[in-house]
């Protein structure tokens, strides 16, 4: 089935178009982006559960943003009346010449920036989903997570908590300009199931989780990630501590993906080329990994939780190549730092949610397969670990440093697995040297959707990221 | 609209019921160097309702929440009542009753004067003392004006307001061809325009410092420093442990009147939940489940005394007198600040993202800028990472005396703990 746009957007455009008309006398460029997104979360432990339409962007609300004389401003709003544009467009006007009047104070210029072009476009696009949130059999669902995790329990006698999530969000955004109407409707769904042991004081957990661009359906491939998720919970509870140093790795799709997103992804935001906060700028065509790195950001290249048909700022999703056989190609981009950098927008323009400024922002961010197989790439490695599971990440565009917290390694020595596990592990080094020591890859290829992405400590949104297996060097503590 | 809701609620035969309402008038402004790139402002209400059914037997309660649109109609407002109140019946908890009435310490509202404190933000950031190798790259400000009404089916109905602002800074320092940027997000209640001069002027330093520095040395265990905002998480980890949702899950394993460790050599760790702290974003008279704030001890010398939380978890563990705390506040150890810079030792001051596992007390973080004090010389370093555990650490904390606040926590103003584990970057 399709996942039908919003009945309540639809009842909102006309209104919206006399507000963009009435905001036109005075300011030269005026759009609106409009969201009614509904979901749903269930959440199931032994000690607690809950229900819930709310998830991570779940919103209704209005951002218009407005230029004149080289300055972009926004005002957003959640109580927009559509048969009373003329009371929404007087509070916009006297909220923002107060701002006005505080920056003329102060002497402020704006960073001059040109107009965005408007030209005449039209789109509609209400993606397949086979169920939608709304609709969703929550008894069901309940039962089914409920089940699971009292199965979780049996699984292990060390085990504390088995905990399981599922989320499913039923987007509806629209944009509209003067002469751009852009419509689009699409569902997707994550879940994740947790098992907390302890064994003599030590606790530990365990996670692992699905994704897609997909309906509440999503939650049947839960079971099958079960006994995996106690079972490393189990591992955990024998893992020593690793003695830092460099060594020989092999990252997990995870943990590819992790590196995927905090190593070139943030690295080649190009709002932080405007600022000169990224070295990315200045590699642009340079080597940046070995040959074997390709990898492309966009939303059109998987189907996951943020493969939207456009950003909010209403340019058309992409696919772009960063990195061709280890060369920079080029970077992504929002709308406004596009015209600041004289290139094009490349669809990443994102924003929390409508009350929320747009930021270059990423969508899906993957490696390419090889051919190698895992088997082959085990049995290269004299000494080092095979990297499982992401906890955290975080970027450093200006200095090409990275900072991954991974759950655990797998001790690899004299090319096969030992059977010892180390954990944590916080993975660190400079970005170039570790793209640039991948040596093997293998075919297969996965990704994962089930976290948020920060700008810094802020603004979190929707991404995927993934790969294959990769090779490389790393340091590890 | 929210009378409204009270009466479809009043009406709908649930157990009972929970309705928060969060109205936002907020100010932002974003600057490239000191050119303005936007400015935003926005209008907000976000309307909560959350309701609890009871199973017929009386052996479970079942609660479901969703938000409502503050331009929802009067039917819209009935069905997702009506959609809450069946799927409050799908879920089992253990039973427990909400809240009921109860005063809050009198405390004067401020008076929030939003363009104002956005006006004495951006003052200081554009009058700071900049030179041709330090300067500010760009810098965000969030200044917003917030008020919560809080209403529950047993009679809390209580309303506050308070300020919030968030400036976010990049700073820069450059040699020659090379150039570095330093990181800092200020959370405040309002601003406070010498703390936040000499925090970023304090940036500069370290941006200079930053520059200079060297690859950190493989030291592998060592004794570590925290003299920065980083030390917050190794003091949150204490307010997580006994938090009554951690306690009740079996994620925390402390128990009342026990001490957290056993051989404890070092400074015992005192906690306390806080009702005000100056300039705080977080000063609040009630949480938000309509609870009374106030001040608590929580930890006393490392023993916990009091287990806190939110009314179901608290509920679950007998606390009947509990809430959800907002400022922290930890007391002073017994060290002078030269008896903490003595001997060998790592001081770090910037990290990528400096974290505390509570659940597993796992402590990680990339070094961006430390010290390597090793007897009289003192060198800068970056790169690598530090990681080791709080279970063992708190053994052996070392606390100074002289306190330090970060927007919502008080913590000792320097902490030194023992054999960390420092990865090296050379």
């Amino acid at each position: 089935m399709k996942a039908p746009f919003s009945s309540y957007l639809q009842a909102l455009k006309p209104g919206l178009r006399q507000l963009i008309a009435l905001l036109r006398r005075d300011y030269d460029y005026v759009s609106a982006l409009a969201t009614d997104s509904r979901g749903l979360t269930v959440s199931i432990s032994q000690r607690a559960r809950s229900v819930s339409s709310e998830t991570m962007t779940t919103e209704r609300g209005v951002v218009l943003r407005l230029w004149k004389e080289g300055q972009y401003r926004e005002y957003a709003l959640d109580d927009f009346d559509p048969t009373a544009p003329e009371k929404a467009a007087e509070e916009i006007r006297a909220a923002l010449e107060k701002q006005q009047a505080l920056l003329d104070a102060l002497g402020v210029a704006p960073y001059d920036t040109p107009a965005l072009p408007d030209e005449e476009q039209t789109l509609f696009v209400e993606k397949e989903t086979r169920q939608l949130p709304e609709e969703a059999d929550v008894k069901a669902l309940v039962e089914k997570l409920t089940a699971l995790s009292d199965r979780g329990m049996t699984l292990s006698e060390h085990m504390l908590d088995c905990a399981l999530r599922a989320q499913s969000t039923h987007i509806s955004k629209l944009f509209l300009t003067e002469k751009r109407d852009l419509a689009q409707s699409y569902v997707y769904s994550e879940g994740s199931l947790s098992a907390i042991l302890s064994r003599d004081g030590n606790t530990q957990f365990s996670y692992d989780s699905v994704s897609g661009l997909c309906g509440p359906e999503l939650f049947e491939q839960l079971e099958g990630k079960l006994e995996r998720v106690v079972r490393v919970g189990e591992e955990l509870l024998d893992a020593g501590r690793i003695e830092p140093g460099e060594y020989e790795v092999i990252t997990s799709p995870e943990v590819t993906g992790l590196i995927a997103h905090e190593a070139f992804g943030h690295g080649v935001e190009m709002d932080m080329f405007v600022k000169n906060r990224a070295l990315g700028a200045a590699y642009l065509g340079k080597r940046v990994g070995s040959d074997l790195v390709t990898m492309h950001e966009g939303a059109l290249c998987a189907e996951d939780v943020t493969s939207f048909a456009f950003d909010d700022e209403g340019t058309l999703a992409g696919d772009v190549t960063e990195i061709k056989d280890g060369i920079l190609q080029t970077g992504i981009c929002d709308a406004l730092s596009a015209l600041r950098l004289g290139t094009a927008p490349t669809g990443n323009g994102k924003r929390e949610n409508f009350a929320h400024k747009a930021y270059t922002r990423m969508t899906n961010t993957i490696f390419d397969s090889g051919d190698d197989t895992l088997e082959d790439m085990i049995a290269s490695i004299s000494h080092g670990y095979l990297l499982e599971g992401m906890e955290s990440g975080m970027e450093d565009p200006k200095h090409w440093g990275i900072q991954c917290i991974i759950k655990l390694g797998r001790e690899i020595k004299d090319g096969r697995l030992t059977g010892r596990i180390v954990a944590p592990i916080i993975m660190t080094g400079y970005v170039p040297e570790l793209l640039g020591s991948i040596s093997m890859r293998s075919s297969d290829r996965e990704v994962f959707g089930a976290g948020g992405c920060g700008k810094g400590y802020k603004e979190w949104v929707k991404v995927a990221d993934g790969g294959p297996y990769l090779k490389t060097k790393a340091r590890l503590g | 609209m929210l009378e409204t809701v009270v009466e479809i609620l009043k009406k709908s035969g649930v157990t009972a019921w929970e309705l928060s309402a969060v109205q936002e008038e907020g100010w932002e402004f974003y600057f490239i160097r000191h050119a303005l790139d936007q400015n935003r402002a926005k209008k907000l209400e976000e309307i909560t309702l959350k309701v609890f059914q009871l199973s017929e037997d009386g052996a479970s309660l079942g609660s479901a929440s969703a938000q409502l649109p503050v331009t929802a109609s009067r039917a819209e407002a009935e069905k997702l009542v009506a959609d809450l109140a069946y799927r409050a019946t799908l879920v089992k908890n253990k039973p427990y009753t909400l809240r009921g009435p109860a005063p809050a310490e009198a405390a004067e509202e401020p008076a929030i004067d939003v363009p104002a404190i956005a006006r004495s933000f951006l003052e200081t950031v554009r009058s700071l003392p900049e030179t041709e190798t330090e300067d500010v790259n760009s810098y965000e400000l969030f200044v917003s004006a917030k008020t919560r009404r809080f209403l529950n089916s047993e009679g809390v109905d209580v309303t506050e307001s308070w300020p919030e602002s968030m400036l976010e800074t990049v700073v820069n320092a450059r040699d020659g061809e090379r150039e570095i940027e330093l990181y800092r997000a200020t959370y405040a209640g309002g601003c406070d325009a010498q703390a936040l001069r000499e925090d970023l002027e304090r940036s500069m330093r370290c941006g200079r410092d930053r520059l200079r520095a060297v690859p950190t040395p493989a030291l592998g265990r060592a004794d570590v420093l925290f003299g920065s905002k980083a030390a917050a998480e190794l003091y949150r980890y204490f307010a997580d442990r006994v938090n009554a949702q951690m306690v009740y899950r079996r994620m925390s394993d402390w128990e009342l009147f026990k001490p957290i460790a056993e051989d404890i050599r070092g400074d015992k760790v005192t906690v306390k939940a806080v009702r005000e702290l100056p300039n705080s974003s977080r000063n609040r008279r009630y949480d938000p489940e309509g609870a009374p704030i106030r001040d608590l001890t929580l930890l006393e010398e490392s023993v916990p005394v009091h287990f806190v939380g939110n009314r179901m978890f608290s509920s679950y563990l007998g606390l009947e007198d509990s809430f959800m705390p907002t400022n922290i506040s930890v007391s002073g150890g017994t060290h002078s600040e030269e008896e903490l810079r003595s001997g060998a030792y790592l001081e770090a001051v910037e990290f990528s993202d400096f974290q505390v596992d509570a659940l597993t007390g796992d402590i990680f973080g990339e070094i961006r800028l430390a010290y390597w004090h090793d007897g009289d010389t003192v060198t800068p370093v970056t790169g690598g990472s530090l990681s080791g555990s709080m279970n063992d650490f708190v053994k052996d904390m070392r606390l100074s005396a002289a306190l330090r606040q970060y927007n919502s926590i008080r913590i000792p103003a320097l902490t030194r703990l023992a054999g960390v584990t420092v990865t090296g970057a050379e």
